[in-house]
């Protein structure tokens, strides 16, 4: 499903080029469940951002579904995009001004939905997360735990075939997290590919392949037995 | 403390540039238009104020309002007689004087000098109106007929000098006589903010001056000049004007006219204003100077108010908008002990700091307009700092009341925050409850007064134009208008002229007559008709019977008036010969009138009036009333403003009457008005040729119009400045604010194209708001303004709908730059430092 083949990417400043990514090989499968782990600066979220058509690479190709989409121009990637990719974040990243419900209908504002379908994807979405019974709601008003829950829904009301979470996990206690894990999980069995940045290996452990990395590049490739 | 503040203050403006640059610029051009029209509203209140023993100095003036219509003509003449008994009656009167003015010529070397603004006088005007002398004695200068005293231009006009005591001066005044004057004195020129004006003033003795025409010295209804007064200390003119009503019942006498009694007195009152009311007051028919009206002066200021207003907003709304980035500063001062109130002088003190730098930009730019607008204005517009009339007190209350205004709710904002929340979260994104709510609100306002002035502007331009084109029943262009005619005292001559004009090269045709393009005189007369007790007015003017060819005015019915049938001439020997009045009575006379006389003396439609006779009276009452048989009909013309109310005329043919020649051209309109000038010059050596083309006199009717359109445009491009530069302050913090949203609604699949659009969007809501609070008040501010006119434009939506868009395109246009800027930027940045 995403095929990179010597991806680098580099950031310059007037005096120093630094080397995010650097000649990067990887292939996800559709359906997997892939952990990125590693220090701090080794370049995951890089990576996850170019995964998300967020960033583009300064070399090398990506092959989305076999389409080659490096430099491709900013509305083809917008488009790409909201077919095909859902993001979770670690600091959630909900509009303060909107309820939960009109955080979720977000997503598909811009998909050209009508607003009963909207209103039906919606709901589902919240029941899925277990959300509904806060969705007048502002995202202030709500825990951490239920705000990660609600941009788990906002990530898959576009029923998105790629979902990449940068840390989801990391600003909620234990529970949550394993709550937020195990709705990720229940995600992937019903189909979805997951890519996920994450310091916790505990959390690591519930995806089928594990990628480390250091310094822009891949160290070390773990699958798990299925 | 305040050292820290000083650094703390200046380094955040240094970090922001673009936000101090758009706050004190703002702010500046709104200070700068306060302290113009400041300026402006000082000059426009303290006309005469400066002339010495003004308190005690009045005009007498005469105000009508027509028992008829209900048409108020407030003029600030009056006629000898009123002046003469009013001193007679009134123990309070010190000293009074008349002024009757006009434009005699001078003769010097055997060339006429045509003369504006002479007054000639009964009395040492310069005992009631104490203009300051540089040659001669104030005291005795006009004691005695035959002294005259000029301005210092005049002086140095015709003897380059102002040591003119002793010599003579010829003047050619009233029916071609002339007087010798000899100078007695010599005053500085009148100020430009003064409602008296003069370039000579001569003294005569009013019973030989007017020894051929005896009647104007006791006529109550003939207003000529000025009367001037002082009153004995302790008089109260609001107790004597009370005392008016019964003073006039027991002067006035009663008119008859074919059996129908009137009195001057019945729509006629009198009032005793002080010369420094005489500018801003309600008389400002007859005036020597351009008044105005205090209506137009409080216009202006509020304007000036609204401008300034919407500057400190914009100081407002962009230091709340900025709040959130000096959070962390008000949580550590807070964290380290400061108050509350030490936390709120800090801010005030910053706003009042911004606000003094802006009054030295303010400073500065009225420096460089202040010429230009006072020029424009057509005043002596001084900026003077120190002293009593000086702007160094009312700057530093300027700045002191916008800093506060300015600064007062972000002080509380910002002084508000609770340090453990805003260091916890470590936010960056602060923004107080509400103050997001305030900001639109205020927006909306600006933008609802920047609309309302491009609605105003629209429409007083309109209106300006329509004055000036609109169709006034004649063709306005071709015409060429030359006065004193009537100086030339031999009818045979002046017809003689006439004719010689008619056959210049490029003349279509040429009439004279006593009314044509904004001649200032009106004559009027009662009519009698069958049936109706009161006497219906009419104007009256003298013309030939070429004057509606001339002037291109259409017959509607009946014929014109024809020079070879004796009854359609009412030509009098002058002086005037008791037999020839009798005899015009007695065999009456053929008028034209317009369709407006026609329709108010009764008649159906103008066919209807053919071959009717009503009655005037033409000669000397003691003859009865003249019957006049109307034989033809003209459309309605409006030779004077469209604010004067159109005015039913007849038309009678008098060849002593005329003051004017009209002359239809056609081709070079320069080439024709020489070759007149020349013929005018062979046969009319001693009147002066002072010909206008009709577009030059119809632009200086409106000149006042159009500076007043020009003013409102200035005003409103000011304001729609001040606007957007709050618009593009405020758009590029929320653009700022909303960075996060932005990434957000990017990644979700958002293009570049629907970001521009919330953006665009967001800001124009106010806009669209704003419309529905301007429109209604500029409909019902211009309705108004429009009802002043007797001929006007139709108010119509199109300048709102026009006013709306440019607002709403002006701030896309404005905030579409950032929306742009942030639409692209790439969202993880946005994103990832939350």
């Amino acid at each position: 499903m995403l095929t990179l083949r010597n991806l680098s990417r580099t950031y310059r400043t007037d005096t120093v080029e630094t080397a995010a990514l650097d000649a990067i090989d990887l292939d996800i499968a559709a359906g997997e469940f892939v952990a990125i782990m590693g220090p701090s600066g080794c370049g995951k979220s890089t990576l996850l951002n170019i995964l998300g058509l967020l960033d583009s690479p300064s070399s090398g190709s990506y092959l989305f579904h076999d389409q080659e989409v490096a430099g491709l121009p900013e509305a083809k990637l917008a488009d790409v995009r909201k077919r095909h990719v859902g993001f979770i974040f670690q600091s959630f990243n909900l509009v303060d001004e909107l309820t939960v419900r009109e955080n979720i209908e977000l997503a598909l504002l811009y998909h050209g939905i009508s607003a009963a379908d909207r209103r039906k994807r919606v709901a589902a979405a919240m029941d899925r997360v277990g959300i509904a019974h806060r969705a007048d709601h502002r995202p202030s008003q709500l825990s951490g735990g239920q705000q990660q829950r609600v941009a788990v829904a906002r990530a898959v009301v576009g029923k998105p075939d790629l979902i990449l979470a940068d840390e989801p996990t990391g600003n909620l206690d234990t529970q949550h997290g394993e709550e937020v894990m195990g709705m990720l999980q229940a995600l992937n069995r019903d189909g979805a590919t997951i890519v996920m940045v994450t310091h916790s290996p505990a959390h690591a452990d519930y995806a089928s392949r594990v990628v480390n990395m250091l310094d822009g590049r891949i160290l070390v490739e773990r699958r798990r037995a299925a | 403390m305040w050292r820290n503040y000083l650094t703390v203050g200046i380094r955040a403006l240094a970090k922001n540039r673009a936000y101090a640059f758009i706050n004190i610029l703002g702010l500046a051009i709104g200070m700068a238009a306060c302290l113009m029209i400041l300026l402006f509203v000082r000059y426009e209140l303290t006309y005469d104020a400066t002339l010495p023993g003004v308190e005690k100095a009045y005009q007498f003036q005469s105000h009508y309002k027509s028992s008829q219509t209900g048409a108020e003509m407030n003029l600030q003449m009056s006629s000898y007689i009123a002046g003469q008994r009013f001193q007679k009656d009134f123990p309070q009167v010190d000293k009074l004087v008349y002024a009757l003015g006009g434009s005699p010529v001078v003769m010097k070397d055997g060339e006429a000098t045509p003369t504006e603004d002479v007054l000639l006088v009964d009395g040492n005007f310069f005992d009631v109106l104490r203009f300051p002398f540089l040659r001669g004695n104030p005291a005795t200068a006009l004691s005695n007929a035959g002294s005259i005293v000029l301005t210092e231009s005049e002086a140095r006009k015709y003897f380059g000098s102002i040591d003119v005591l002793g010599k003579t001066l010829t003047l050619t005044a009233r029916a071609g006589r002339t007087i010798d004057y000899r100078i007695t004195g010599v005053t500085a020129d009148t100020p430009k903010n003064s409602a008296i004006k003069y370039t000579m003033i001569g003294r005569v003795d009013m019973a030989s001056y007017w020894a051929d025409i005896p009647e104007f010295l006791d006529s109550w209804g003939w207003q000529s000049g000025w009367v001037f007064l002082t009153l004995r200390p302790g008089a109260d003119p609001k107790v004597m004007e009370a005392q008016l009503p019964a003073w006039e019942k027991r002067n006035i006498p009663n008119e008859t006219l074919g059996g129908l009694t009137t009195n001057q007195g019945d729509d006629q009152d009198w009032h005793i204003v002080n010369i420094r009311d005489v500018h801003l007051g309600k008389a400002q028919a007859g005036s020597m100077t351009n008044g105005n009206d205090r209506g137009t002066v409080i216009t202006f200021g509020v304007i000036a108010l609204l401008i300034l207003g919407m500057a400190c907003v914009n100081f407002t709304n962009l230091a709340t908008a900025r709040a959130g980035q000096r959070a962390r500063e008000v949580a550590l001062r807070k964290v380290l002990g400061a108050s509350r109130q030490q936390l709120i002088a800090q801010f005030l003190a910053e706003s009042i700091l911004m606000s003094g730098i802006a009054m030295l930009v303010a400073l500065a730019i009225v420096e460089i307009s202040l010429p230009w607008f006072s020029s424009f204005l057509k005043a002596n517009i001084q900026l003077q700092y120190w002293g009593l009339d000086g702007v160094i007190l009312p700057m530093i209350l300027l700045v002191l009341v916008v800093g506060l205004a300015g600064g007062l709710y972000p002080a509380f904002i910002l002084s508000g925050f609770q340090p453990a929340r805003v260091l916890k979260a470590n936010k960056s994104s602060a923004d107080a409850q509400g103050s997001g709510r305030l900001r639109s609100i205020l927006v909306v306002g600006q933008f609802a007064v920047s609309i309302g002035l491009i609605i105003c502007t629209a429409i007083i331009y309109g209106q300006t134009i329509y004055a000036q084109t609109s169709d006034p029943g004649f063709r306005r262009d071709g015409i060429l208008q030359i006065p004193n005619v009537g100086r030339i005292r031999d009818h045979g001559a002046r017809r003689a002229l006439v004719d010689e004009i008619k056959r210049i090269d490029g003349v279509v045709a040429a009439a004279t007559t006593s009314i044509g393009v904004n001649t200032r005189n009106s004559s009027n007369r009662g009519f009698q008709i069958d049936g109706r007790n009161d006497p219906i007015e009419l104007g009256t003017y003298a013309i030939d019977p070429d004057f509606f060819a001339a002037m291109g005015m259409q017959r509607v019915a009946g014929r014109n008036l024809d020079r070879n049938r004796p009854m359609d001439d009412a030509t009098l020997p002058f002086p005037s010969q008791p037999a020839a009045d009798a005899a015009l009575n007695q065999r009456g006379l053929n008028v034209v009138m317009n369709e407006l006389a026609v329709k108010r003396l009764g008649f159906s439609d103008p066919q209807a009036a053919i071959g009717k006779t009503v009655r005037t009276s033409m000669v000397d009452l003691k003859y009865g009333p003249t019957p006049v048989t109307i034989v033809g009909v003209f459309n309605d013309t409006r030779f004077r403003s469209v604010r004067t109310p159109m005015e039913p005329m007849m038309f009678y043919r008098d060849q002593g009457g005329d003051d004017y020649v009209v002359v239809r051209y056609s081709g070079d309109p320069q080439a024709v008005n020489n070759r007149i000038e020349q013929l005018w010059k062979r046969r009319a050596a001693t009147v002066p040729y002072q010909a206008r083309f009709s577009e030059e006199i119809v632009g200086k009717l409106y000149e006042a119009e159009t500076a007043r359109a020009q003013i409102f445009a200035s005003f409103a491009i000011l304001a729609v400045i001040v606007g957007c530069l709050g618009l593009f302050g405020l758009a590029s913090f929320t653009a700022e604010r909303r960075t996060k949203e932005i990434g957000i609604r990017k990644v979700l699949g958002a293009r570049t194209r629907d970001i521009v659009q919330l953006l665009v969007w967001q800001f124009s809501r106010p806009v669209l708001i704003a419309n529905l609070i301007a429109w209604p008040i500029a409909w019902w501010v211009m309705r108004d303004w429009l009802n002043t006119f007797d001929s006007r434009i139709t108010l119509t939506p199109v300048p709102f709908v026009i006013a709306g868009a440019i607002a709403l395109v002006i701030a896309i246009g404005t905030i579409s730059a950032h929306a742009v800027r942030v639409a692209r930027a790439n969202p993880i940045h946005a994103l990832r430092y939350e």
